[in-house]
């Protein structure tokens, strides 16, 4: 008797624990936002085509999902046949689902993709070549930021194609430079300049002893905010040219990391990421002077009740910037291919395009809308957004390549410490330089 | 163990049409992943495309991964704390809420709360009491002169500020399984030693303690397995972070399985974790004869 319960005892053990492991279904489900309330092909006329019912997905807020509705809504009047479901997921949910749904042979037909994430899926074959179509139809690129393309294209053509691209700039609160005397960031400033008008910045304002206004905040855990355009800035480089070697190490890399510690720890014009935690995003909170951001953070800037500005990032050695971007794909197992395609193109064509750019979430990846008014003259604060046009011109694509995901993750944590003043630079960095490479290797069989 | 129950003819039928939903649930649902698992963790397995075998490679790899060294750490930490403190909170809450007081039945419904709750709705307003400057609990230190901490970005504190709420969060199963355990504890025993001239600390040890350890025993374990998959508050509060400091193994595991395009990996990982627990599991098991005491 006590056998079997000890063996009963094991099994339910087992399950307990290795079925934590399995993909949870349920649970925390995205936000599903597809009324189409013109969902059946409206009879009489266009009985020629089938209906066909498309699924789309994408990452973000709740605002997308409203004007993504309506793109979907204008191509569903164009296209009488065919019905686009929209769903919106946050990012965490969004990348797992995908996955569940590859996996199990159901995947959304036209999908967002992140582009330095893009190889690890395209690598992988679930994703829809493009080109067959664009060469049939001549598709026409040459509007499109060429820096955009980068990650998307690979030997047998394009998979994917941008929507937008976010090149990083410098905000900075006009109110903080107004108090403090500061002139205005502009071209003219260096990587000195910030330090030394930035400790004009770093103030203890309230008297109690605790620095509460820092003249700098820049996310230190993903490469695109700032130090993958600083590492540039000092003649560095983050990987090698086949993505199988790292530099984070060498001497460049070293210089630069030493630079932002110093503004941690020496000058003290940025706080660690402890202390800004608590601001929740710094600048917006009125507790950083300045941050480099994308264009993405406009709308939410927007709200605040101090004015600001961008400025071009204070130059290193070299006058660089880093832009990525975000895409459409769709996928290799979709049952109605020409459709999605024909979606795919509306999305990061005109008519999708000029839509989204509305929202001032990014810059739009062709040129003659990120000249036109709908971008230059949109509806969130009148800022310099003719800066980020110009930074597009310097601005060098943010590294994509196969083990993204898992190599950026290990320099995120990895760094933390050092950001933290619990490691040393050295230390960390002979650490996780030779665990990054051997991700690149492996990734890349 | 003697089971009491004898079943009486018809009653065999009735027992496996009345479990049968759930078997049938934990068959095709629990134990085919299980089983599946196992299998995968000798695969190369991205998810996407066909598994390649691939042996014991999954294994060997895993020796040399200094951060699964440090998420079997971590976890250790996690479950090393929250175990021990649980049980003994939630044991002195039983007695507390044991008593014959009024509206005891609320003070036990408020207690038991937190295990109904949502995990992550929990875990996103225990956020909100660990935040620097305005939460709660630095809002409560600051009162008594003490320096705010920034509990779930710094890399000391976070992984004691995921215990507390996992403490917390333990404190209703405890109550409920001690307080079954306290009233079946035979009222007579009580008065026997209460003629005898023990005092309430000498009931308190030698009657009610050592009756009391099957639940302990049990809750043990329990809480134990919970502890060792830690993984919604960490997924919600602190991401694994900050530099790692929280990344437990299931978090760790799904990192793996679902961010990094290694399932087979991470299947090698839950394989290995579950003998951890198993070890453990059955070393708790043969100690209990010295020291669980099963009444007549």
């Amino acid at each position: 008797m006590k056998k079997w319960f000890l063996l009963i005892a094991v099994l339910l053990i087992s399950i307990l624990v290795l079925s934590a492991c399995g993909p949870s279904t349920g649970g925390e489900e995205a936000v599903s936002g597809g009324d189409a309330a013109t969902a059946e092909p409206s009879g009489g006329g266009e009985a020629q085509a089938e209906a066909v019912e498309l699924t789309f997905s994408v990452w973000g807020d709740p605002e997308e999902l409203a004007i993504l509705q309506e793109i979907a809504d204008a191509f569903q009047a164009e296209n009488p046949n065919i019905t686009v479901t929209v769903t919106v997921s946050d990012w965490d949910t969004y990348w797992d689902k995908l996955q569940t749904t590859l996996a199990a042979g159901n995947p959304p037909d036209v999908f967002s993709m992140d582009a330095p994430l893009y190889l690890d899926y395209q690598s992988r074959g679930v994703l829809l070549n493009l080109q067959p179509y664009m060469d049939a139809e001549s598709f026409d690129l040459s509007d499109y930021y060429e820096v955009s393309l980068q990650c998307y294209q690979t030997e047998d053509g394009y998979y994917g194609l941008p929507r937008d691209v976010q090149p990083i700039v410098m905000y900075y609160n006009k109110d903080m430079f107004d108090a403090a005397g500061v002139a205005y960031p502009d071209e003219t400033w260096t990587w000195e300049t910030l330090v030394e008008e930035g400790q004009k910045l770093t103030l203890d304002t309230d008297g109690d002893g605790i620095t509460d206004q820092y003249a700098l905040w820049a996310d230190l855990w993903d490469m695109e905010l700032y130090w993958g355009a600083a590492v540039w800035q000092n003649g560095g480089e983050i990987l090698g040219e086949d993505f199988s070697k790292t530099l984070l190490g060498e001497p460049a890399a070293m210089e630069t990391w030493q630079y932002i510690y110093d503004m941690i720890f020496t000058s003290g014009i940025m706080p660690t990421p402890s202390t800004a935690e608590q601001f929740g995003d710094p600048f917006e909170s009125g507790n950083a002077a300045m941050t480099p951001a994308g264009h993405w953070v406009v709308p939410y800037y927007s709200g605040v009740d101090f004015d600001w500005d961008v400025a071009p990032l204070p130059m290193g050695k070299e006058r660089v910037s880093m832009v990525n971007s975000v895409g459409f794909v769709a996928a290799n197992a979709s049952k109605h291919p020409d459709e999605a395609w024909a979606f795919l193109k509306y999305l990061v064509g005109e008519p999708g395009q000029s839509r989204v750019t509305s929202l001032g979430l990014g810059v739009p990846a062709l040129k003659s809308i990120a000249n036109s008014d709908a971008y230059l003259n949109q509806p969130t604060k009148a800022i310099n957004h003719e800066l980020f046009l110009q930074t597009m011109d310097y601005a060098r694509v943010k590294p994509c390549f196969r083990g993204y995901e898992e190599w950026a993750t290990l320099f995120g944590d990895g760094m933390y410490s050092i950001w933290l003043g619990e490691a040393g630079l050295e230390e960390t960095m002979n650490d996780l330089v030779p665990q990054a490479d051997a991700i690149l290797a492996e990734a890349q069989q | 163990m003697q089971s009491g129950i004898h079943l009486r003819k018809g009653e065999k039928f009735w027992l496996w049409i009345l479990l049968a939903p759930t078997l049938f649930g934990l068959v095709f649902g629990t134990l085919g992943p299980v089983l599946a698992a196992f299998g995968i963790s000798f695969m190369d397995w991205d998810v996407i495309t066909p598994p390649t075998f691939n042996g014991i490679g999954n294994y060997t790899r895993l020796l040399a991964d200094p951060t699964f060294g440090k998420a079997l750490k971590n976890t250790l930490y996690y479950a090393g704390v929250t175990v021990p403190v649980a049980a003994i909170l939630s044991l002195l809450l039983a007695m507390v809420m044991n008593q014959k007081i009024r509206a005891i039945t609320w003070y036990r419904t408020i207690y038991f709360l937190p295990v109904v709750s949502s995990t992550i709705a929990v875990a996103l307003v225990w956020s909100w009491i660990y935040s620097k400057d305005f939460g709660l609990l630095n809002y409560a230190l600051r009162q008594v002169g003490i320096e705010p901490v920034a509990w779930l970005a710094s890399s000391k504190w976070a992984m004691p500020a995921v215990i507390i709420m996992g403490i917390w969060g333990q404190l209703g199963t405890g109550m409920i399984i001690f307080l079954a355990g306290l009233q079946s504890i035979p009222q007579s025993y009580y008065e026997a030693a209460e003629v005898d001239g023990a005092n309430q600390l000498q009931r308190l040890r030698h009657i009610t303690l050592p009756l009391i350890t099957p639940s302990l025993f049990f809750y043990i374990i329990i809480t134990m397995i919970d502890a060792f998959q830690a993984f919604e508050q960490i997924y919600i509060m602190t991401r694994g972070g900050p530099a790692n400091a929280t990344t437990t193994i299931v978090y760790y595991i799904y990192r793996n399985a679902f961010r990094n395009f290694k399932m087979g990996y991470a299947s090698a990982q839950a394989v290995v974790f579950f003998l951890i627990i198993m070890i453990l599991t059955l070393i708790y098991w043969r100690l209990q004869e010295k020291w669980v005491f099963y009444d007549g």
